[in-house]
């Protein structure tokens, strides 16, 4: 049995599954002051009555480190950066113990400027005399060389709990996005780190002793152990959950559209040949792009709670959100509302939605059919243009090579699946426009696919043979090497480490990585060879454990 | 979060897949660096910065401006007409208004293209400042436009282009002709009979530093501007100037580029050249990105700038200084061209061209109408190495009535004649782009 826990921000849901399938769920409001509470519960409930020594998988998907960054609720951590030339790096502060240290490193790693070593040892006595437990120390190019975070982070190791070095985060490249991650990592270390302790003794005491994954915003999972190190990886995994379920519970091989239907907010996600798509740089976090990989979503502000108004006889729906609808309580008419008033759901007391919408009708002085109709046409058309103008940016992504430019393929989308509260009533009111499913389950299909996500990895493989190093940052590896160094070297090195490392560190490899970009260059220095630039990304896509195609056939289409 | 004070546009196509040959420094990894210092510089983060994906330039773009021997096709590749795309999306993008201004780095660059094109020349295959300006001419109805040519090599081929436009002012900064490819670009040379003092040329000499350029801006480059008052300005932005730079002798830095830039304030730039791949380019884009985009540049610097960087000799500055004169007499008040014919006559120029890169030969006659009331039709009679004969036939945008006329009677004529193998045919008027022949 695999056990899946997504505490959302508004709701807490779990899964068991089984071999035949969904053999429990639960659903309950989250406690936003007591996130650990609502774990508890869910795990309790979900699991009563069945045998929990049969659980072989738990994977838990948190708020935690989000609403702790959103919140800034964050740990006073002393963040330390040597950039060289470039944009003022005063631009990339975060938190008010930051200090900005000389140092450069080049583009292809040379050291151009010793980085100065005293400066970093006042910052230090400074945020010693705070009291600052946490650190994080990024250089510009730490991806090619780590040497001047390495030295930053020893000079830090005697006063610190925890430090992050930047490169270990990821090996793409972005200073700001690397300052912003590692800054935002040290500062939810503790807080993280004492929450995972709290859920690993509920575990056991509930006795589980299956292995625990934490799920990421790329709509995979880390084991439990590696997301103490890396606490900024579990931000913003919700939306990834959700979608993760879809091709859990849906059989997609074509260009598609994945709409999750919420109370607040419509999240929107694209496929491409039935793979979702990766966003490209990183999730955005409190105004802040970070270097934490996520599947590309978007979010507009439609959903079952968004209120309605009108305005010169245009009825409108959202973005605003007063309350819950009226079905749920509320003192105002919200989407929902209308939806129940025409009978396309039957979500709580219909009986307010009626009310309220005839009454809003009547100040408007119009009929409340018209009223309801139009207020779907509304969210309809509003999503209908967030699809268009996500797909159009999509398709108008740079590329960088002739062969992308000429021969680059288009999505195009045949089908659209719908999740969430409103799912059945939209899916009608879309009918004509493409094949629309609305998926069995849908209520949880962000806890399936937390609970059947696999895990994820990806890592960089950068050799410039000419400086006679090889390194793959976020592994912690650098080798020498010499001209001979191949692309064929390059590739087998690429897929060996990465597959050691994450055996070590307790991860799935059933699926292995793949290579995902190989690109070579041969480096001139005024027309004489200098060496290879050699560079290779490798990943372990986003997948499942197992899926639920045969259990879950698509509902109203 | 940093926010762009100007909105900038940025169409980045490095061409990864592409290069003239294993050796030449025109080849793939030329904006490797800059893609990895502009990545890690967050640039394309920022707000007020979007990239833009290049369009494909079409044939009518490049038969807009361009007579191709024998047809389009044949003397262009996909790189081409995307490094030319690029330019044009750049151009949209600003006069669309999505962005104050724009900046194409791509490649291949363009500037050494002439109007009449066989092959590659100077790395160049067709001119992709050229295609652009003619896309906004058309498809804006803008008139005025000045290009200023900041690349260390003579933008021959936008000259060439431009000779007999007195619409377009061209001004082109470049390492003295007697010292550097393609020996073109001296003083002398301002411009045809209908355009006279709407080229300028600005040679350099060697070793010609940050407060050089500096100066040529302010007082020579400026000042022309300022009068010209054009609708829209175009900087090539070619970055071989660089004191790194492989196969020029220049001085120049990545500091100074911004600054120059700054002062430009152009609407697009376009990159042309640039050969130091490693010291330069990602050192002299950022700054460029950085000026247009309103944002500090004072902590841009070549990591060897205080070692390899040397401040001007004092001859160089007494030398620049000597220009300053003649070049603005040359825009302000040129010397009238004494072999220009009596109005309604043609003014013929011969013009042989070697195509470095490619190795070919061209033999030209090129016959421009004197006319008053536009810049004049054109009709160039061209034959080389790899093409016979062939002819071009241009009524020039916002060409008159007498020369539209003249246009379709050189065209009868030349179609009856056996002289030529390909006759092309442009009517910017009414916009009719045709060839004829094999
Ligand atoms: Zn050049
Ligand atoms: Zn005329």
């Amino acid at each position: 049995m695999l056990l899946g826990i997504d505490v959302g921000g508004t709701h807490t849901d779990a899964v068991l599954v089984g071999d035949e399938g969904v053999l429990k769920s639960f659903k309950t409001r989250t406690d936003r002051g007591n996130l650990l509470g609502s774990v508890t519960t869910a795990l309790a409930e979900v699991t009563s009555g069945f045998d929990v020594k049969k659980i072989t998988n738990i994977n838990l998907s948190t708020t935690l480190s989000t609403n702790a960054i959103v919140e800034q609720k964050l740990e006073k951590t002393g963040l330390f950066i040597s950039s060289g030339p470039g944009i003022n790096p005063e631009n990339f502060i975060m938190g008010d113990c930051a200090f900005v240290v000389p140092g450069s490193i080049d583009h292809r790693g040379t050291e151009t400027l010793k980085i100065d070593m005293k400066m970093v040892q006042n910052g230090l006595s400074e945020c010693k005399a705070n009291g600052v437990r946490v650190y994080a120390a990024v250089s510009k190019f730490s991806t090619r060389n780590k040497d001047h975070e390495e030295q930053m982070a020893s000079a830090a190791a005697g006063q610190s709990d925890f430090i992050t070095q930047g490169y270990r985060l990821s090996s793409q490249l972005s200073f700001p996005r690397r300052v912003a991650t590692a800054y935002y990592n040290s500062a939810v270390w503790r807080i993280y780190n004492s929450f995972t302790d709290a859920v690993m003794k509920a575990v056991s005491q509930s006795g589980i002793s299956a292995p625990v994954n934490i799920l990421k915003a790329d709509g995979g999972t880390m084991p439990v152990q590696v997301s103490r190190d890396i606490p900024v990886e579990s931000i913003l995994s919700g939306p990834a959950a959700s979608i993760m379920g879809i091709i859990a519970l849906c059989d997609i091989d074509h260009d598609s559209v994945i709409l999750d239907i919420g109370g607040t907010t419509t999240d929107i996600a694209v496929f491409a040949s039935g793979a979702p798509l990766i966003e490209r740089e990183g999730i955005k976090l409190g105004g802040s792009p970070t270097l934490v990989r996520s599947l590309q979503n978007r979010s507009i502000g439609i959903g079952g709670d968004s209120v309605l108004a009108v305005t010169e006889g245009n009825v409108t729906a959202g973005p605003e959100r007063k309350g819950p609808c009226m079905a749920d309580g509320g003192d105002v008419p919200a989407l929902i509302d209308a939806l129940n008033f025409l009978g396309t759901s039957d979500f709580g007391d219909t009986a307010r939605s009626n009310d309220g919408i005839r009454q809003l009708a009547a100040s408007a002085k119009m009929k409340p059919e018209l009223l309801a109709q139009q207020a779907l046409e509304y969210a309809v058309a509003t999503i209908r243009r967030a699809i268009d103008s996500m797909l159009e940016e999509i398709n108008s992504k740079p590329v960088y090579t002739i062969h992308e430019m000429l021969e680059g393929k288009k999505i195009v989308p045949e089908k659209i699946y719908i999740i969430g509260g409103p799912a059945r009533a939209v899916a009608k009111a879309m009918t004509g426009m493409s094949e629309i499913t609305v998926p069995e389950y849908f209520e949880v299909a962000n806890a399936i696919g937390a609970a059947l996500a696999r895990t994820t990895f990806e890592t960089e493989l950068f050799s410039d043979t000419g400086r006679g190093v090889m390194t793959m940052p976020n592994l912690g590896i650098e080798e020498r090497v010499d001209r001979r160094y191949s692309i064929e070297d390059a590739k087998h090195d690429a897929l060996e480490h990465t597959r050691r490392f994450m055996e070590k560190t307790g991860y799935d490899t059933s699926a292995g990585p793949e290579l995902v970009e190989v690109s070579a260059f041969r480096i001139l220095n005024d027309y004489s060879s200098s060496g290879c630039d050699i560079r290779v990304k490798c990943q372990v896509k986003p997948g499942l454990i197992k899926n639920l195609h045969a259990k879950a056939k698509g509902g109203a289409k | 979060m940093i926010k762009a004070e100007k909105s900038l546009g940025l169409v980045f196509f490095p061409a990864f897949d592409w290069a003239i040959s294993p050796t030449h420094p025109e080849r793939e990894e030329r904006l490797l660096y800059t893609q990895d210092q502009l990545r890690e510089e967050g640039i394309f983060d920022i707000e007020g910065i979007t990239e833009f994906k290049p369009d494909i330039a079409t044939e009518e773009d490049v038969m807009r401006l361009h007579f191709c021997f024998p047809d389009v096709a044949s003397v262009t590749t996909g790189s081409h007409l995307i490094s030319a795309g690029g330019a044009l999306r750049a151009a949209r993008a600003v006069m669309d208004g999505e962005v104050k201004s724009a900046f194409a780095l791509v490649r291949p660059p363009g500037h050494h293209a002439m109007k009449c094109v066989h092959g590659n020349r100077g790395f160049c295959n067709i001119n992709n400042e050229a295609v652009m300006i003619e896309y906004i001419r058309e498809k804006y109805g803008k008139r005025k436009i000045a290009i200023v040519d900041t690349d260390c090599h003579h933008g021959d081929g936008t000259q060439d282009i431009y000779w007999h436009d007195p619409d377009v002012l061209f001004i082109s900064l470049h390492q003295d002709g007697r010292t550097l490819y393609p020996g073109s670009g001296h003083l002398r040379e301002l411009g045809g009979p209908n355009a006279r003092g709407k080229t300028i040329n600005i040679p350099l000499p060697p070793n010609t530093s940050e407060e050089g350029f500096i100066y040529t801006i302010d007082s020579m480059v400026l000042p022309i501007l300022e009068h010209f008052k054009p609708e829209v300005i175009i900087n090539s932005a070619g970055q071989d100037n660089h004191y790194t730079d492989p196969i020029t002798n220049m001085n120049f830095t990545a500091h100074g580029y911004a600054l120059l830039n700054e002062k430009l304030n152009p609407h697009i730039a376009v990159l042309e050249g640039g050969y130091s791949v490693q010291g330069a380019l990602p050192y002299v884009n950022l700054g460029i990105v950085l000026a247009m985009a309103g944002i500090d540049y004072s902590h841009v610097k070549e990591p060897d700038y205080d070692i390899n960087y040397n401040p001007q000799d004092d001859d160089i500055t007494a030398y620049i200084k000597k220009l300053r004169e003649p070049v603005l007499a040359n825009y302000f008040s040129p010397a009238p061209d004494t072999d220009r014919p009596a109005t309604g006559q043609y003014y013929t120029r011969h013009k042989n061209i070697y195509y470095d890169t490619d190795g070919i030969q061209e033999s030209q006659r090129e016959h421009v109408m004197m006319c008053n009331d536009c810049r004049g039709v054109i009709m160039i009679e061209s034959s080389s190495s790899v093409n016979p004969p062939g002819a071009g036939i241009e009524i020039p945008v916002f060409g008159c009535k007498r020369c539209r006329d003249e246009g379709y009677r050189l065209l009868k004529e030349a179609r009856a004649s056996n002289n030529f193998v390909t006759v092309q045919f442009t009517d910017r008027v009414n916009r009719v782009y045709e060839r004829y022949g094999a």
